[in-house]
């Protein structure tokens, strides 16, 4: 047998994976448990400082820190310290883009209605006190939305 | 049972991926959804084949997703939203994997298997009726996997993305950021190593 055939042969093997799927009914619950997860992060958004102890800690967690880890938990400490004695904000949204969103500029609108699915920036201004926004959507779904004004992030 | 497909959604019916992407970025969620009904088959694919764990790849795909969706306003449209979240789908996995291999040394012995590999999770696709062939499949599904775990994690890409997804060389170069020769060579070594543990079954 040919090494060219013996391929061919692993190859009609590996498609036995394809087999290795959940069902459709998996596949039509996905967008909706997609959505419910997406809530719930948005809800219990860790802080970025939570994320840098998360990053640096695991490898020592599994018992094997490298020089490089222990270099960076040095310099997160000394830029921790200096966190810690500068002024805490909370509230803020951090964006995609790096940016974060001031609490100021965070909108949340709930409702039952089918409308919703569209976030309508007249009646966000309105409950934003009659200032015009520059919004972008954070999160939306059937039961409402979650927007930032654009011009509160930095 | 559904069975992966490597080719694209018809698009002949509908907007493209970079219309439902433009849409998104308007505030059209269900645009947003669509692109998730068009791609979650495929990566769910894509990270089950390279972490052989149905709970880890429902809760990666998830991450995807979500991360696809808060980085949309940076795609900046320069490869395909195709290869784009393909490459995220791969880094996800890739740092999830790197993770788990670092704390194979702190997993109980619970959570591995004889040969010192993180038990594998298979779904049931045996043959109702023929208990043999049932033993025989699963046996083959086991093996199949511990061969695929001993690849490294970028050997086993493109053997998924190639032999199991499908995928042109073309578009597994653009996916991984490498050239076409690499992904040739890759396939080449990788089906070397899996022609060595899997021979008995090629044989028969």
């Amino acid at each position: 047998m040919s090494q060219k055939e013996d391929f061919s042969q692993l190859q009609k093997l590996l498609r036995v994976k394809r087999l290795e799927t959940p069902g459709q009914e998996y596949f039509d619950r996905f967008v909706d448990a997609f959505h419910t997860y997406q809530r719930r992060e948005i809800l219990q958004q860790e802080p970025w400082y939570a994320k840098v102890v998360e990053v640096l800690f695991e490898p020592w967690i599994a018992g094997v820190p490298r020089l490089a880890t222990v270099a960076a938990s040095a310099a997160c400490l000394v830029a921790g310290v200096a966190f810690f004695l500068g002024p805490i904000q909370s509230g803020t949204a951090h964006l995609a883009d790096g940016k974060v969103a001031h609490p100021r500029g965070i909108l949340v609108a709930a409702s039952q209605k089918e409308e919703s699915l569209q976030i309508q920036p007249e009646l966000i201004d309105t409950a934003a006190g009659g200032d015009t926004t520059e919004l972008r959507p954070l999160y939306v779904n059937g039961h409402g939305a979650v927007a930032y004004d654009s011009r509160l992030a930095f | 049972m559904s069975v992966e497909t490597a080719l694209p959604p018809d698009l002949e019916n509908g907007p493209t991926d970079e219309e439902l992407v433009a849409s998104t970025l308007k505030g059209d969620m269900g645009a947003y959804d669509e692109l998730i009904r068009r791609f979650q088959g495929r990566l769910y694919g894509v990270i089950y084949h390279l972490t052989s764990n149905h709970e880890d790849t429902n809760d990666l795909l998830m991450e995807v997703f979500d991360k696809a969706y808060r980085s949309l306003p940076t795609f900046r449209g320069q490869s395909s939203f195709y290869t784009w979240i393909y490459r995220i789908a791969i880094n996800r996995s890739f740092n999830f994997l790197d993770k788990r291999k670092r704390r194979q040394g702190a997993m109980s012995l619970n959570e591995l298997d004889e040969d010192g590999l993180p038990k594998l999770d298979l779904p049931d696709i045996s043959p109702q009726n023929d208990p043999n062939k049932s033993i025989m499949l699963n046996e083959l599904q086991n093996k199949l996997n511990e061969s695929m775990l001993k690849l490294s994690k970028e050997h086993r890409t493109v053997v998924t993305l190639f032999d199991i997804q499908g995928l042109a060389h073309a578009e597994i170069a653009k996916i991984m950021g490498c050239t076409e020769g690499t992904v040739r060579s890759r396939l080449h070594y990788a089906h070397k190593q899996l022609q060595k543990s899997l021979g008995i079954y090629l044989k028969k």
